[in-house]
Formats: structure tokens, C-alpha cells, sequence
């Protein structure tokens, strides 16, 4: 029997003339934790609906567990469980009936993650869940998902609404799943929380994925561009290009070298803050997006740190 | 479990429908005599127009009163009440379905849980279609006790023929609501759509010249009071060649309209 559970070759999704995924290709192995990444409409959710088959594709080809979710949905359905990017949950349930409900549909389930999952998410499950937060209704959309006893997971934005301490326990509970030998696709705004956790990164821009050395070049470019908050009359030294000054005076710069050895030259309590090497989701996406679009330029519009003389900081 | 689910949602919608259709069902039984006398008093549907209310007045001012109370009630419990209550309750049940499931995000959810759409299909439909038809039979076989009271006799099996093509006229409607609440993706849209059409056709009905094109023609005094009756047997409700087969012909459009909705089902995306 094959290792690979999904097999995506030549993917297409159109919408109306609109193409929504180009030409994708991926495989996962059993047991493998993919992490998805890309700005808002890059695609992350419609390929994830057309690998459980809730949506249809308009190209190429696809396979879970052998089988092709446009005709063995159910099938694939059986062995996977899909967490929606839109929290949906009923609200004249109350928690307890909402679980009872949804796991129902599952022959097996794991229900010793689902008594760590509400012991650590203390969900009130008596009352309706209309009356829960955002965060609530999505603790208790990850337990109807994760509870299941299937072999693949795929999971739009679990870490929706939730807190930080709710993401790093979340994390634990999918380095579980994924050591118990289950396969997780899971798509994320947190780069550097999925980064920790998948085995391979996949980053969806525009509908295609962006090659790995495409993305590791964007990302060598951030980290050489330390984000700064200068003290009222001091300047840049030289060594840096400004890239962009942000509405709240942060100077976003980009250094030759080194970022941390051109930090020193500064002089003595001219930095106010400085943050060096931190993976910005969104800086990442401007820059991809950006080098899309012109490919052979540069980054931002390159002043040079002289220009900004007498700082505004 | 789907079954379930949707049946707790709309129980209470069943108990109300209940409760208005026998409230409507017990005054016109109980005062039947009183109105019984003003109509061999009264002249007045003889010198009316419009022809198929002078057919209505006449069938509920007959000398032999076993008649004109047969007629009575194909009026009132038929004509008026579950042809109204029951499309407002199969529009009121319907609407929900689909477009309430996609506008809570909830569909996303069902659709991805490993069962086909076609037993989602049915196992919110057929809730749906019992709570709509079971009250039909109940209020009506209710009436059977009232009449007592009046020492009159309603004959069972004309009254559950009836019964049974309101029941599925009721269904149409339902089985419309719902296919219309599975391409429409707004509940509000839906309602307005299907309301609009039942009005539409209502309004067919008033209207002498275009009144054989409205659908509630399938559902009028016309053909209740031979049912009640007994001038159309069973076999005439059903048969469209030798006879009109109105009944027929409803479950045809209930057929159709529950395949519409299964080809829909399978084609929709959240």
C-alpha cells in the first residue's frame, strides 16, 4: 500500500471565469503535518473544501486515500475531519447537545483527547452556545474536529479567535495527533507557530504555490530588515536603505549587512525599540506579492537613510 | 441524527399549527346550526355574480342538511383552513431548511460530516413533511367527535380522502420551499419568493377570468365537496385520464420538486 495519502496534480478552481487555485501540485505522506500559509483569498480554504469534495474542482487531479472526492466523498469523509475557516456551530444547542450531535456521525473517537480538550478549554457545555465568545464557538468547533478517531485532519484556521496560551496548547494537542501517526493539513496566519509544528510549508499566493526558494529568498530579504523606532533627533546611520515609514513612526529599513552589527553604530539611546529577524506574515506577503508583480525590482521605494535626515521618529 | 436535530427545531412550529388549525376547525363546527338557519333565510348567495361562490353558497344551503354540512366542512376545514394555515406552515418550515443551515455557516459543517447528501436530504425532509401533514389528519379526525355533538355523522373514509390530498397539496408547497431554499442562499429571499408565488396564485384564484390556471383550482370547494360527499371516489382523485386526478397530479409536482431539490443538493457548494 502506497505511503501517500494525497496526491494533487495540476489543480484548477474557477469561480465565474475568476480562477481561485492554478495548477496545483502537492503529495503528503501518512503521518506528515502540513502547514498552509497565504494572505486572505490566496486559496488556502477552497482547496482545502475541494480535498473533502465540498466543493468541485474545474481541473487536473486529485486523490485522499486513493479515492477522488468528486465521486467518494463520503468515502474520504469517513476517514477525515474538516474544520470549517467559518466557525459554524449551532447556537440553540447548548454545548454538551453540540457535541453529542456533531460527534455523533464518528464510529470511533479518541476519548481521552476529548476529556483533556474540556478539561483545558473549560467550555461551559450546559449553557447554549450562543451565549459563548467567538474563542468559545471555535473551542468547541476544534473539539468536534479533533475528538474523531479518522487518519487525516484538515483544518481551516484552527487558531481562529483564539489566545495565545489556547495556540501553543493547541499545538501540543496536533504534535500529539501527528506522533499517533495522523496526517494534518492545516491552514494559519501564524508563520512562525506553524513553522515549529509542520514537517512542510506550503505558502498559496494568488491561487499558486510559491516555490520554496522563492520564499526562503523573500525571507532572508526580511530578516536583513530590522523594523526600528528612532528617538526624537536622531537619524540613520548610513548602512541601511529606508523602505517604509509606518502611521505609528516605525522606520522599516533594510541593512547591507549584518542588521544587529548595524544596530551598534547607533549612538547610546538613539533606538527607542528594535525588532530584528521576526518572520512578519504580512511584510512576507507585500514582498511576494510585490516581487509578482515586478519580479526584477527591488523592495519598497528605496530611500537611502540620508534622505531621512533629522528623523521623524 | 440529522432527523432528530430537525425535529426538535420544529416541533414547536407543529404544536402551534396544530393548535391554530383545530381553533380554527372547532367555532365554524359548533355554530354550524345557527349559520345553518341564516342560510335557509338568506338569499344572498343565490344573487351573487360570481359563479363558484353561488356553487359554494347553494352546496351550504342544501335542504338536506347532511349535505350542506358535508359541504360546510369542505369549506371551512378544507377550503380555508389547511389550504392557508398549512401553506403558511409548510412556507414557515421550509424557508429554513438550507438557506438558515448556509446563513448560520452550519452547512459547510453538515456537508462535511460523513453522511451522503442525499440522507441529509431526506433526514431533514421527512421531519419536515410529517410535522406539515400529520396535523391535517389529527385536526380534521377531530372533527368527527365535534359533529357529534351536533348529532351529525361525518364519514370517515370520504373525510381521510380529504385529508389526504390536502395533506399532499400542503406537501407541494413544502417540497417547493425547500428545493427554493437550497439555490437561494438567503432565508428572507426565500420566503419573499415562495410567499410572493402563493399570493400570486391566490390572487389567480380571486380572479374569475384566469382562475383555472391557479394552482389553489386543485384545492377548492369544486373539489372537496364531491370528496365529502362521496360523488368522487378514490380511484377519480387519482386517475387523470379517465377522471381529473388532481391528487395525481399533486404528487407528481412533489416527486419532481424533491428530485429538483436531490440534483440541487449534490450540486451546491457552501
Amino acid at each position: 500500500m502506497s505511503d501517500e495519502l494525497i496526491r494533487i496534480a495540476g489543480l484548477q478552481k474557477s469561480y465565474d471565469q475568476h480562477d481561485v487555485l492554478h495548477d496545483i501540485n502537492l503529495s503528503i505522506h501518512r503521518g506528515q503535518l502540513l502547514g498552509l500559509i497565504g494572505p486572505n483569498g490566496a486559496g488556502k480554504s477552497t482547496l482545502l473544501r475541494c480535498l473533502v469534495g465540498l466543493v468541485q474542482r474545474s481541473g487536473g487531479e486529485l486523490s485522499l486515500f486513493g479515492r477522488d472526492p468528486a465521486t467518494h466523498s463520503l468515502e474520504i469523509r469517513r476517514q477525515a475531519c474538516y474544520l470549517p475557516g467559518e466557525t459554524g456551530v449551532y447556537h440553540q444547542m447548548t454545548g454538551a447537545r453540540f457535541l453529542k450531535f456533531a460527534l455523533g456521525f464518528y464510529a470511533k473517537q479518541s476519548l481521552q483527547l476529548k476529556e483533556r480538550l474540556l478539561e483545558q478549554f473549560q467550555l461551559p457545555l450546559n449553557q447554549k452556545v450562543r451565549s459563548y465568545s467567538a474563542g468559545m464557538k471555535q473551542k468547541l468547533a476544534l473539539i468536534a474536529t479533533l475528538v474523531p478517531d479518522v487518519a487525516l485532519y484538515l483544518l481551516d484556521e484552527p487558531d481562529r479567535g483564539l489566545d495565545a496560551s489556547v495556540r501553543f496548547y493547541l499545538r501540543d494537542v496536533l504534535r500529539t495527533l501527528k506522533d499517533q501517526g495522523k496526517t494534518i493539513v492545516l491552514s494559519s496566519h501564524h508563520l512562525s507557530e506553524v513553522e515549529t509544528l509542520a514537517d512542510r510549508l506550503e505558502f498559496l499566493l494568488n491561487g499558486r504555490f510559491v516555490s520554496n526558494e522563492r520564499l526562503q529568498r523573500a525571507r532572508a530579504q526580511l530578516r536583513r530588515q530590522p523594523r526600528i523606532r528612532l528617538r526624537s533627533g536622531h537619524t540613520l546611520p548610513d548602512g541601511a536603505k529606508l523602505i517604509r515609514t509606518e502611521p505609528d513612526g516605525i522606520l522599516v529599513v533594510e541593512t547591507d549587512n549584518d542588521p544587529m552589527q548595524w544596530l551598534q553604530s547607533f549612538p547610546q539611546g538613539a533606538v527607542a525599540s528594535a525588532e530584528v529577524g521576526v518572520d512578519r506574515l504580512e511584510d512576507l506577503y507585500q514582498l511576494l506579492l510585490q516581487d509578482e508583480v515586478t519580479p526584477h525590482c527591488g523592495v519598497g521605494d528605496q530611500t537611502s537613510a540620508a534622505e531621512v535626515a533629522g528623523g521623524d521618529a | 441524527m440529522i432527523a432528530g436535530k430537525t425535529w426538535r427545531e420544529i416541533r414547536m412550529i407543529g404544536l402551534a399549527y396544530i393548535l391554530i388549525l383545530e381553533m380554527l376547525a372547532i367555532p365554524v363546527l359548533m355554530l354550524w346550526p345557527d349559520i345553518y338557519a341564516d342560510l335557509q333565510r338568506s338569499t344572498l348567495f343565490r344573487s351573487l355574480g360570481v359563479d363558484w361562490i353561488k356553487r359554494l353558497g347553494s352546496g351550504i344551503s342544501q335542504r338536506n342538511e347532511e349535505v350542506a354540512y358535508l359541504n360546510w366542512c369542505a369549506v371551512m376545514l378544507f377550503f380555508r383552513s389547511t389550504n392557508l394555515v398549512g401553506t403558511a406552515a409548510s412556507v414557515l418550515i421550509g424557508t429554513g431548511l438550507f438557506a438558515r443551515e448556509r446563513e448560520a455557516n452550519t452547512l459547510e459543517f453538515l456537508l462535511a460530516r460523513p453522511i451522503s447528501r442525499s440522507s441529509l436530504l431526506w433526514q431533514k425532509f421527512w421531519p419536515c413533511a410529517v410535522v406539515v401533514t400529520a396535523p391535517i389528519f389529527i385536526v380534521n379526525a377531530t372533527a368527527i367527535p365535534w359533529s357529534w355533538q351536533l348529532e351529525l355523522d361525518l364519514p370517515k373514509w370520504e373525510l381521510f380522502l380529504a385529508s389526504l390530498h390536502a395533506a399532499i397539496f400542503a406537501l407541494a408547497f413544502l417540497t417547493l420551499t425547500m428545493y427554493v431554499s437550497i439555490i437561494v442562499r438567503v432565508q428572507a429571499h426565500v420566503a419573499a419568493i415562495v410567499g410572493a408565488f402563493a399570493v400570486l396564485q391566490i390572487g389567480m384564484y380571486l380572479t374569475q377570468r384566469i382562475r383555472p390556471y391557479s394552482l389553489f383550482r386543485l384545492v377548492d370547494f369544486d373539489w372537496y365537496a364531491p370528496i365529502m360527499t362521496g360523488n368522487t371516489p378514490a380511484w377519480q382523485m387519482f386517475d387523470p385520464i379517465r377522471s381529473h386526478g388532481f391528487t395525481t397530479y399533486l404528487i407528481a409536482a412533489t416527486v419532481l420538486l424533491y428530485v429538483l431539490s436531490w440534483r440541487a443538493i449534490h450540486r451546491t457548494e457552501p
